[in-house]
């Protein structure tokens, strides 16, 4: 075998060329691993919304919120329905909601889908993970809000003591809010009955989420509820509910997927022209190796291996460069607004995690084993006689 | 050593065929230095290729060291170079991303030799070129002269029986010319070689054994060089 030095001192050697390769290696490295960090965040801040002993009830068909609505009657009486976890003081663990998806006014004067959730303070219990970080939980009919972390800063009136505008009032900040990265984060929280009455919503609720107590399974309460003739109600558990809001994230999976294919075919073009110029111009030195009595075999490797070490290098740099810019971008803006017909706008902290540079590695490999496979072929091929010949 | 009968080579060339050796029968004793001449396109390299195991004629024998080299499928002729035949080309051809002594070392890759032997066996054979002291530069650090002699410690480090070189002074001027010939009758009187070079260089006459001439794919009879 050629001696490692031999394949990387050739890559020296013509520094130029292979900072380039390195360099677009690098950048399909960086696009690939960002956009599936976006996608990944996108999809983790999703999923950890829900939690699995927590119903969400829905009207029959409805799959999210915002096309729902829940009689007043069945709210009352599902309160009570037995399986449903209670407080410290007995009260239902049950928390009636409405949502709206109202345009807010970004910093940046766009507008964006928010969703604004209407609930009544026991919402804060129902939902894990809700600490009110700065202020105070809202009071009911006084006009005031809780905004999640996320939506704090990034529209106008968002920020303790200010006024948001949305619908037909104006909404005084009181709290802001963290539920540990979930998708609540992306939210905005009033009165129900507020909120009912300002959107003209005949039904106030639109959904109602329930605790299961401990003991009940979920899924059985969930059937409970979904086959009472009463009402045509849907009940699943969160986890279950928030995996099928994820489910229209795949989408940016298939552009993802897309974008690696053509980045990547871009990016082999790249490689195989740089080797097949260094085998073109390294024909002596390859006649005078196989002379030496080196196998075609060895030469193939050796070509390889060159290719392989400039994608390896493309990707050990886009890597670093796209973990180091995830860290900059939710440093800086706090995080990528994420907005799809199907869901409000998620304002998602973008991470690029071991998936993601795993995903762009075998990218980069891919890329090298491509990008050199037939020029080290081509080496291999060398006639050493003709190899040797001049001109 | 070397034993050629009857050895033709003919190269294609769009419609035309053309023989580079025609008939060739050729015998050459261990421990000889023997020169290759004649015109431009004479065939003298094509019979060097193929006394080295990197050709391979149309027809007629080929038997060096023992071995009959046309039977030989292509992995089994770059076996049979390793460890029988050492290089010497016009250009050097040194490997310009290692060392004197990384190129000097090469062909120890291919034996079970360990890292520590390979070196000292580098360097032993870089102190016979007398360039020890050169070992860790890079051959665009060293003159053609210099090179050259890497490139000769290169044939040799794995004590091969036949060393061959294709106008090894071509590429040089007078006072390494000769030095470098000196170096190759070395290697047959001190070292039991079998040197086969080609060469248009008339100072070869002096050094060599035997001066075989080839005129268009022909080989003349061979002449008894001055020094004989
Ligand atoms: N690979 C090849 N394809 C076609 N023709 C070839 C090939 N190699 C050699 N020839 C031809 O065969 C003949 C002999 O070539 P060869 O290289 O052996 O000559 P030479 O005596 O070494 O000449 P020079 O002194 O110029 O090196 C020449 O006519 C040459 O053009
Ligand atoms: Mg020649």
């Amino acid at each position: 075998m050629l001696p490692l030095r031999y394949a990387l001192g050739n890559l020296i050697a013509r520094r130029t060329r292979t900072a380039l390769t390195v360099g677009v290696i690098a950048l399909v490295v960086l696009a690939i691993s960002l956009f599936s960090g976006l996608v990944s965040s996108l999809r983790h801040t999703l999923v950890s919304t829900g939690s699995a002993d927590t119903l969400v009830v829905l009207r029959k068909g409805s799959t999210n919120d915002g096309s729902s609505a829940v009689p007043l009657e069945a709210v009352k009486a599902l309160r009570y329905f037995e399986g449903v976890a209670r407080d410290s003081s007995d009260q239902p663990l049950a928390s009636p909601e409405l949502v709206v998806q109202p345009f807010f006014r970004t910093r940046q004067g766009g507008r964006e889908n928010v969703l604004v959730r209407g609930v009544e303070p026991m919402a804060l219990q129902v939902h894990r993970g809700i600490t009110i970080v700065a202020g105070r939980m809202f009071e009911a009919s006084r006009g005031e809000a809780i905004i999640g972390k996320s939506v704090a800063d990034r529209y106008v009136g968002a920020e303790l003591g200010s006024e948001l505008v949305f619908g037909r009032s104006k909404w005084k900040v009181v709290g802001i809010f963290e539920s540990g990265g979930s998708s609540l984060e992306s939210e905005t929280w009033v009165d129900a009955r507020e909120l009912a009455a300002d959107s003209k919503r005949p039904v106030p609720y639109s959904g109602l989420r329930l605790r299961v107590a401990a003991g009940t399974d979920p899924d059985a309460l969930a059937r409970r509820i979904g086959d009472d003739p009463r009402w045509a109600l849907d009940a699943m558990p969160e986890t279950e509910y928030y995996d099928k809001q994820a489910e229209s994230a795949s989408i940016f999976y298939v552009i993802a997927i897309g974008l690696a294919v053509l980045t990547g075919i871009g990016a082999t073009f790249g490689a195989t022209n740089t080797l097949y110029a260094a085998v073109q111009a390294r024909r002596a030195e390859i006649g005078t190796l196989r002379a030496i009595g080196f196998s075609r075999f060895s030469i193939l490797t050796s070509f390889l291996i060159e290719s392989l070490a400039l994608a390896l290098v493309g990707f050990l740099i886009g890597s670093v460069l796209a973990v180091g810019l995830g860290h900059l971008v939710s440093f800086l803006l706090g995080g990528i607004a994420f907005g799809a017909s199907t869901f409000t706008t998620n304002v998602v902290e973008l991470r690029v995690g071991p998936f993601d540079l795993a995903a762009s590695l075998v990218l980069a490999l891919s890329v090298g084993i491509a990008g050199g496979f037939f020029p080290a072929l081509r080496a291999a091929r060398l006639r050493p006689i003709e190899a040797l010949r001049r001109g | 050593m070397i034993e050629l009968r009857d050895v033709s080579r003919t190269y294609k060339r769009g419609a035309d065929a053309i023989r580079a050796l025609d008939h060739v029968t050729l015998d050459i004793d261990s421990g000889r230095f023997v020169a290759l001449m004649g015109p431009s396109g004479s065939g003298k390299s094509t019979l060097l290729n193929i006394v080295a195991g990197l050709d391979r004629p149309d027809s007629g024998e080929v038997v060096v060291a023992g071995q009959k080299l046309p039977d030989m499928s292509e992995d089994e002729l770059a076996a049979f170079r390793a460890r029988h035949v050492g290089f010497v080309f016009q250009f050097f051809n040194l490997i310009p991303v290692l060392t004197a002594r990384g190129n000097v070392e090469l062909p120890l890759l291919l034996t079970h030799l360990g890292k520590a032997e390979r070196r000292e066996r580098a360097l032993t054979a870089l102190r016979i070129v007398g360039l020890e002291e050169r070992a860790e530069h890079h051959p665009n650090e060293l003159s053609g002269g210099e090179q050259q002699r890497v490139a000769i410690a290169r044939a040799i480090v794995s004590d091969p029986e036949i060393v061959v070189a294709d106008e090894p002074t071509g590429d040089l001027d007078a006072k390494n010319a000769v030095e470098i010939l000196e170096l190759l009758r070395a290697l047959c009187t001190d070292f039991g070689k079998t040197v086969v070079m080609v060469t248009h260089d008339a100072r070869a006459e002096a050094h060599v054994d035997i001066i075989h001439s080839l005129d268009k794919g022909v080989l003349a009879d061979p002449e008894m060089a001055a020094r004989a």
